[in-house]
C-alpha cells in the first residue's frame, strides 16, 4: 500500500478503554506500519503521554479516570505539541465542537470505518510536519497558486468554480494521502452529516473532466472503499 | 421533650423575634414617656413652690422674722397643699405644717418612708435661709407617684396583652402556613411515588403560596410532558429498531450451502442496515441535545443565502440523477441568528425529504426572502403531499405514512427539523401546495443595531 512509506516511524499513543477497539485499530494501524502503544485508562495514558514523546494521541472521549476533554485541555496545558485525533461518541454533535476547542486537530465520530481512520492519520502526521505555508501548491505539471487562485496544466489555464477549486486544493495539501468522502464534506463544503448524495462523486467527475480528461497521465485517482488521492504516479 | 410542631416551624421562630422586638420597643417608649412626664410635673411643683417662696417674702408682713412667722403660721392652718416649715437656727420649730428638719438650702425630697407629714406623703420642696433662720416650702408628690404607678401597671398590661396576640396570631398563622407548606410536600411525596398527575392545590387569592403553587404545576406539567415524551421515545425506539434488527438478523441467517459471493452481498446488506440502526440512534441523540437548549449559546449571524445555495448545490446531483428539478430562488443579503451547522442539517432534511417522497421527473421549489421582520423560506414540491389529517403526525418522531415504510430513511428527519426551527424560534408549517407539500419556515430577521455614536 502506498501508505507503508508515508507511515514509517509516526509513534502513536492510543488512548481507548474498550479493549476490543483497542485492538481493532491497533492491529490495523500497526499492519500499516506505525508504532502504535494502546492505553486503557485516562490517568496512565496521561502519564505516557508527558514522560515519551509522540507524534499522536488518538484520544477516546469517555475514559475511565480522566475524560477525554481533560486529557486533551491538560496535553496543551503542558505545550505537548503532538497532533490530537478526538473519538468523540455517536452524534456527539457538541464534543466536537468542545474537543476541537481545547485543542484537538481533528475529531471522528464513532462508530468509525476503519479506513477514515488511516485516512485521517496520515493526514495528520503530514500535517504536524508542514513548517511553512506555501504559496503554490505544484502536482507533476498541476499547479495552483494560492494568491491569486489560479490553476495550470502545463500552459492551460483551467477555469475551476469556487468550490472545485477548494475541493482540488484540499486533495494538492495531501498529496499522496487518500482523502475520504467525509473528510470532504468536512473540509470542502463545512458539512458535518452524510447528505446521502452524490455531490462529492460529481464534484470529483467534473474536477477529472477539467483537469485529467486528454492531459496524459491522470492525477486524480478513486480509492476503492476509502476515498480520493491525487498524486503525480498514481 | 419535643416541642409541639407548631412551635418549631420558621414562622412561629419569627414571631417570636417580633414579639421580643414589640416589647423592647414598648419598654424603651414607656420608659421615655415616664421620664418627661416625671421630669414635667417635678418642673411644675419647683415652680409653683419657687412662686410660694418668693410671695412669702417679698410680703409686707414679712419684713421681721416674727412676720413670717406669723404669716407662716396662718398659711399652714390654712391647709393650701403647701407644707410649710419655718426653724430658727436651733433646730427649733417656729411655725409650720411638718416637723423641723436639718436646715439645709435649695431643692430637697423626701420619699414616703420619711413619714413627714403622713403615711401617704412623699414632698418635694426648696429650702431658703431667711434672717438666719431656715424656711421651707414643700408640696406633695403624691401625684407624681400615682401617676408613676398607674403608667407602669397600664404599660405592663398593654405589653402582655399584645405580647400575648403576637405570640397567639404568630402560632395560628404558623399553623395555616404550615398546614399550606404540608400540602406542598405531600403533593411532592406522592410524585416521588410515581403519581405524576397530582398537582399542588391553588386557592386563587393571588397571594405568594398560589404564585409559588402555580409555578410548582407548571414546573411539574413540564416533567410530565417529558416524561411522556421519554416514554413514547422508549416505545418509539423499541418499536422502529425492531423492524431493521429482525431484517438484520434474518439476512445473518445464511444456510449452509451459501456460495462466497452471496456472503459477501450478504454482508454488505447487513452494514447497511447497521449503518441505518446507526443513523435512527444518532438522529435521535441529536434531537434530544437540540431539545435540551444549550446549543443556543452557541448562535452566531449566520449568512442565510449562502447556506442555502450549498444545499441546492448538495442536492441538485441526487435531483438530477432522477430527473427531478430543484430550483432555488433565494434573496441575496438574507441573515438570521442561530446555528449554522444545525440550520444547515434542517434544511438538508427537508429537501432531501422533498426528493425521496416525490417520483422522478417531480419539480421542488425552494424559495427564500425577506417578509417585513421575518426571513421566509418555503420548500414546496408537487408529489404526493400529505394529507391535511396526518400533517401533525409526520412532525412526530418516527412517524412514517404507510406508503413511505419501504423509503429509506430513519423517520426521524422531520422531527429533527422541528427541533431545530423551535430552537430557533422559528415556526415550521406544512401546507397544501395542491398538488404536493408546501414546508414553511418563519425566521425573526435579527435586530438591526443603531449606528454607535463615535
Amino acid at each position: 500500500m502506498s501508505e507503508g512509506c508515508i507511515a514509517g516511524g509516526m509513534k502513536i499513543l492510543l488512548l481507548e478503554d474498550d479493549v476490543e477497539t483497542a485492538n481493532f485499530v491497533q492491529r490495523g494501524l500497526l499492519e500499516i506500519g506505525y508504532d502504535v502503544t494502546a492505553v486503557h485508562d485516562g490517568h496512565d495514558g496521561l502519564n505516557r503521554a508527558c514522560v515519551e514523546a509522540w507524534d499522536l494521541f488518538i484520544v477516546d472521549r469517555m475514559l475511565p479516570g480522566i475524560d477525554g476533554f481533560q486529557i486533551v485541555t491538560k496535553l496543551r496545558a503542558r505545550q505537548i505539541t503532538g497532533a490530537i485525533l478526538f473519538l468523540t461518541t455517536l452524534g456527539g454533535i457538541d464534543d466536537r465542537v468542545l474537543g476541537l476547542n481545547a485543542g484537538a486537530d481533528d475529531y471522528l465520530t464513532k462508530p468509525f470505518a476503519f479506513a477514515e481512520l488511516a485516512a485521517r492519520v496520515a493526514a495528520l502526521g503530514r500535517r504536524s510536519r508542514k513548517v511553512s505555508p506555501e504559496l503554490q501548491l505544484r502536482i507533476a505539471d498541476l499547479e495552483l497558486d494560492l494568491l491569486t487562485h489560479t490553476v495550470r496544466r502545463g500552459t492551460d489555464l483551467i477555469d475551476l468554480q469556487p468550490r472545485e477549486y477548494r475541493l482540488l486544493e484540499y486533495l494538492m495539501r495531501h498529496v499522496g494521502q487518500v482523502v475520504t468522502r467525509t473528510m470532504l464534506l468536512e473540509k470542502v463544503w463545512d458539512l458535518y452529516f452524510d447528505p446521502h448524495t452524490n455531490v462529492v462523486e460529481t464534484h470529483i467527475s467534473r474536477l477529472r473532466a477539467k483537469i485529467d480528461r486528454g492531459r496524459g497521465v491522470p492525477l486524480i485517482s478513486t480509492v476503492r472503499g476509502s476515498g480520493y488521492s491525487i498524486s503525480a504516479a498514481p | 421533650m419535643r416541642l409541639p410542631r407548631t412551635l418549631g416551624t420558621s414562622s412561629f421562630r419569627l414571631t417570636v423575634v417580633y414579639a421580643v422586638q414589640t416589647g423592647v420597643s414598648f419598654l424603651l417608649l414607656f420608659g421615655v414617656i415616664f421620664w418627661s412626664t416625671a421630669r414635667f410635673m417635678r418642673h411644675q411643683i419647683d415652680d409653683s413652690i419657687s412662686n410660694e417662696i418668693s410671695e412669702i417674702v417679698s410680703s409686707p408682713i414679712a419684713s421681721t422674722a416674727q412676720g413670717v412667722t406669723s404669716l407662716v403660721g396662718d398659711m399652714s392652718r390654712h391647709a393650701s397643699g403647701f407644707y410649710y416649715i419655718w426653724q430658727d437656727s436651733d433646730g427649733k420649730l417656729l411655725a409650720g405644717n411638718l416637723p423641723a428638719v436639718q436646715p439645709q438650702v435649695g431643692v430637697r425630697e423626701w420619699s414616703e418612708k420619711h413619714h413627714l407629714a403622713n403615711e401617704m406623703s412623699a414632698i418635694r420642696g426648696r429650702g431658703v435661709a431667711l434672717y438666719g433662720r431656715y424656711l421651707f416650702v414643700g408640696w406633695s408628690t403624691h401625684q407624681l407617684l400615682e401617676m408613676s404607678r398607674f403608667v407602669t401597671a397600664a404599660f405592663g398590661w398593654g405589653l402582655a396583652a399584645s405580647l400575648l396576640l403576637a405570640l397567639s396570631g404568630g402560632a395560628v398563622m404558623s399553623t395555616r402556613l404550615m398546614r399550606k407548606i404540608e400540602d406542598i410536600s405531600e403533593t411532592s411525596r406522592i410524585i416521588v411515588n410515581g403519581d405524576l398527575r397530582q398537582r399542588v392545590s391553588v386557592q386563587h387569592n393571588g397571594d405568594e403560596f398560589d404564585h409559588l403553587a402555580l409555578s410548582i404545576n407548571a414546573m411539574l406539567d413540564r416533567i410530565e410532558s417529558l416524561m411522556n415524551d421519554l416514554r413514547e421515545m422508549t416505545t418509539d425506539i423499541a418499536h422502529d429498531l425492531r423492524t431493521p434488527l429482525t431484517r438484520l438478523r434474518n439476512r445473518l441467517e445464511v444456510r449452509d450451502s451459501v456460495t462466497e459471493p452471496q456472503l459477501h452481498q450478504v454482508l454488505a446488506d447487513a452494514r447497511r442496515d447497521i449503518d441505518l440502526i446507526l443513523e435512527i440512534f444518532s438522529a435521535l441523540v441529536r434531537i434530544a441535545q437540540i431539545e435540551s437548549g444549550g446549543r443556543k449559546s452557541r448562535f452566531t449571524a449566520v449568512v442565510f443565502d449562502e447556506l442555502l445555495d450549498t444545499i441546492v448545490e448538495i442536492y441538485r446531483p441526487s435531483a438530477e440523477e432522477r430527473h427531478q428539478s430543484l430550483i432555488a430562488s433565494i434573496e441575496p443579503q438574507l441573515k438570521v441568528t442561530g446555528d449554522k451547522e444545525l440550520l444547515m442539517q434542517m434544511f438538508a432534511n427537508l429537501i432531501e425529504n422533498a426528493l425521496r417522497h416525490t417520483p422522478d421527473g417531480a419539480s421542488i421549489h425552494l424559495t427564500a426572502r425577506r417578509e417585513g421582520t421575518q426571513v421566509a423560506v418555503a420548500i414546496a414540491d408537487d408529489g404526493p403531499g400529505i394529507p391535511e389529517d396526518m400533517r401533525g403526525k409526520v412532525l412526530q418522531r418516527f412517524f412514517r405514512l404507510e406508503r413511505s415504510r419501504t423509503t429509506p430513511g430513519s423517520g426521524l428527519g422531520l422531527s429533527l427539523a422541528t427541533a431545530i426551527a423551535t430552537l430557533h424560534d422559528a415556526t415550521l408549517r406544512l401546507r397544501d401546495n395542491s398538488p404536493g407539500l408546501r414546508v414553511e419556515l418563519r425566521f425573526a430577521l435579527p435586530p438591526i443595531l443603531p449606528p454607535q455614536p463615535l
